[in-house]
């Protein structure tokens, strides 16, 4: 095949920004609590439904941790009174806690963790060197890390790179829940990044775990070896999602979830007939 | 014990694991003869065999560590994944040492490779992982159906053949019948997995010699690729689509046409860009005799999957799989680098003609058995499976209590392959160590566990 026909014939493959955050038709969103419908039942089978163990009942509240959820769809689908549907792609945030929908259930309302802190501003640089860590991931989140340099995603046209070198880096991007035998190399990589560094947590596994949180071979989340400054969610995290989070490292874009639910832009979606 | 010593002096071990208070040693024997299995009885320590049988030595190791069994006048007992204890590492007198990760320079990852050169020139290798353990097979113990299947779905880089090794072993131990209409679909997923991660070692081996035209096209056709593996399962590496007693999702006839017709394009596409790629001489000067592995040595490792058939080794489980029929392995004589990227070609090839197939006559019905019956009982049930997954032979082992899992064995095919590397790298230079270590492609997770 001529290259050059190929070339054109190709056209242009990158998309846009608002092109890459959108979810789509065929992938399930993410959950998002419905306060009104969590009877004392529902939320008995929520609990049970959940491969994942994403809800919770405690101290008064009921709760959904969405660095817990695998993207079943299984609990919108089955109850869509109780859960509603968060389709989009721009999840990362910069607190734990903004992954987390707690609902008071005395009150029946949100519990709202306050505003988030923004980003350190010595990172809010043109452009950003990276050096991914794996430290006990499935690969898959490394693949999607390399993926989001592809000419769809395109992470070069924001400055972005992956170095070598941690020592040419400003940031880690770090997947995986760290196990116990890649901890040292963890820090000692972290430690070998010239100031100021960030750390982004990329997949659920590295925000907390997930499936691997009660194993005693995992630290169970990057946070509780190293400060993180961003946390990207998803099983794994979809490219999208890392470019979101890697804009929001840089202070290009501003932070969608606050206490796990969309704060800005467009209002929750009702899920799809399925 | 001589039955067993004979089995594997003339097959390969498919896999070794412990059910107290027996060893299981399943072997496969010459082409096409049917499955051995052995018990040994063990308590605290068995008879050794890997100084005879190289391909038990990291099998003896992990039963070392995990049950601590010890193998009798085993050749070099050293811990495997536990980082715990001190870990000898060979030496060679006189020879300079480059220790390499485990945080490598890629994105990839982490494993320790400790090489001994003179200049240039790897005169030998010991790969230290474990790095990724997680603890996975511990996890397993005691959970529910659909938790077990969330964790095989991360124990190793290849989601769909490991839920689908895990899924069709506690079919067979509940006696569960999945549904044509669902093993079909399996195959799909299965196959747009291994495609998927062909392409991804081919780009890979395109990138690593410069060829940057190459792999960006390779590349292209296989992020399309994966949004057709989306489309059908709403993920984008098939997870969640897979479930104990058939799939959870199924495609209208639309959707169907589709798929198959973006399939049949971006078949067409791959194979024009990695035929014309396979043309030039750079590419073929700069893999061939590369990283070889002779046939006698990936018998003695017991290697599976693309490795062993780069070497003529003829073995592929979809040989044995009703629906692929009629399949031929695709097999290659050089054992080097070439030979296994001309694997994946033509296994990327002959991917695409059996999604073509299986997308074009679908059975009807439904894509889920409900398990009721003899499963609800509280009974103790064993029963093993094997996938041919993208990487090659992927082997699980159950052992059920009602519906809850109470213990697994898992053995990836990265498991068998990664001492490939090893050998392949002796004689070659430092630089080539990336591309053969590519072209192998191997899963680290998979292998920690
Ligand atoms: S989508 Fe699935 S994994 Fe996520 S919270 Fe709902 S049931 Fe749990």
């Amino acid at each position: 095949m001529n290259p050059l026909w190929q070339t054109l014939r190709t056209g242009l493959l990158t998309r846009s920004l608002q092109n890459l955050f959108r979810l789509p038709a065929w992938a399930p969103g993410w959950p998002v609590l419905r306060p009104e419908g969590l009877s004392h039942t529902v939320r008995r089978e929520l609990l049970e439904l959940c491969p994942s163990v994403a809800f919770a009942e405690e101290g008064g509240e009921f709760r959904l941790d969405l660095a817990h959820c695998v993207l079943c769809g299984r609990c919108f689908q089955t109850f869509p009174q109780a859960v509603g549907e968060l389709r989009g792609l721009e999840v990362a945030v910069t607190r734990r806690e903004d992954l987390v929908q707690r609902v008071d259930l005395a009150t029946g309302n949100f519990v709202d963790p306050g505003p988030p802190p923004p980003t350190r501003a010595e990172l809010h640089l043109p452009t950003l060197a990276f050096r991914e860590v794996s430290a006990g991931n499935t690969g898959l989140d490394d693949t999607e890390v390399a993926l989001a340099g592809n000419p769809f995603h395109d992470m070069g046209r924001f400055g972005f790179t992956v170095v070598a070198s941690p020592r040419h880096a400003d940031a880690l991007l770090v997947a995986g829940p760290v196990s116990q035998n890649m901890r040292e190399a963890l820090l000692r990589t972290y430690q070998a990044t010239p100031e100021p560094k960030g750390v982004v947590a990329v997949g659920n596994e590295a925000v907390g775990g997930e499936v691997f949180a009660e194993s005693p071979q995992v630290a169970g989340g990057v946070d509780r070896v190293l400060p993180v400054d961003v946390y990207v969610p998803g099983s794994p995290a979809r490219p999208a999602a890392i470019l979101h989070g890697l804009l929001l490292l840089s202070g290009r874009v501003q932070q969608m979830l606050v206490g796990g639910r969309r704060v800005r832009g467009k209002p929750e979606q009702s899920p799809k007939a399925s | 014990m001589e039955a067993l010593k004979q089995a594997l002096g003339s097959g390969r071990l498919v896999a070794l694991w412990y059910d107290a208070p027996h060893l299981h040693y399943l072997v496969e024997g010459p082409e096409g003869s049917p499955l051995q299995e052995f018990q040994v009885e063990a308590r605290g320590s068995f008879p050794s065999l890997a100084g005879e049988f190289p391909a038990l030595d990291w099998f003896e190791r992990e039963l070392w560590e995990e049950h601590s069994l010890v193998p009798e006048g085993h050749p070099a007992l050293k811990p495997l994944r536990n980082h715990c204890l001190p870990y000898p590492f060979e030496r060679v007198e006189g020879l300079h040492e480059v220790p390499v990760g485990p945080v490598h320079a890629g994105i990839i990852e982490p494993g320790h490779f400790r090489f001994s050169v003179l200049g240039e020139k790897i005169l030998h290798l010991e790969l230290r992982l474990g790095y990724q353990h997680r603890g996975v097979e511990r996890l397993f113990q005691g959970a529910g159906l659909e938790r077990a299947r969330l964790l095989a779905e991360r124990a190793g880089g290849e989601s769909v053949a490991h839920a689908l090794a895990f899924c069709q072993a506690v079919e067979a131990a509940l006696g569960l019948e999945v549904p044509p209409r669902a093993r079909q679909l399996r195959r799909v997923l299965l196959e747009l997995e291994r495609v998927f991660g062909h392409l991804g070692h081919l780009a890979g081996l395109f990138t690593d010699i410069g060829y940057a035209y190459a792999a960006t096209q390779v590349g292209k056709v296989r992020a399309l690729l994966q949004g057709q593996l989306e489309r059908l399962t709403g993920h984008r590496y098939g997870r969640n689509a897979l479930t104990v007693g058939g799939v959870s999702f199924d495609l209208d006839p639309k959707t169907q046409l589709e798929v198959r017709g973006a399939l049949s394009r971006l078949g067409l596409e791959a194979e024009a860009q990695l035929l014309s790629a396979f043309k030039q001489p750079m590419v073929l000067d700069r893999l061939r005799y590369v990283g070889a592995i002779t046939p006698a040595q990936a018998r003695w490792l017991g290697l599976v999957g693309p490795a062993a058939r780069a070497c003529g080794l003829g073995r592929d489980l979809r040989q044995d799989d009703g629906l692929y029929q009629p399949f031929t392995p695709v097999l290659r004589a050089g054992g080097d680098v070439l030979a296994r990227a001309q694997v994946y070609l033509e296994e990327v090839r002959q991917g695409f003609r059996h999604l073509e197939r299986f997308l074009t006559e679908l059975p009807p019905g439904g894509g889920w058995v409900d398990e009721a019956g003899p499963s609800q009982e509280g009974e103790l049930r064993t029963a093993f499976s094997r996938v041919e997954a993208g990487r090659g032979e992927l082997f699980y082992w159950v052992r059920l209590q009602g519906r809850r899992v109470e213990q697994v064995k898992i053995v990836d095919p990265s498991f068998k392959n990664w001492r490939a590397l090893e050998l392949a790298v002796r004689g070659m230079g430092l630089p080539d160590f990336p591309l053969i270590n590519k072209s192998f492609d191997l899963s680290y997770a998979g292998c920690d566990l």
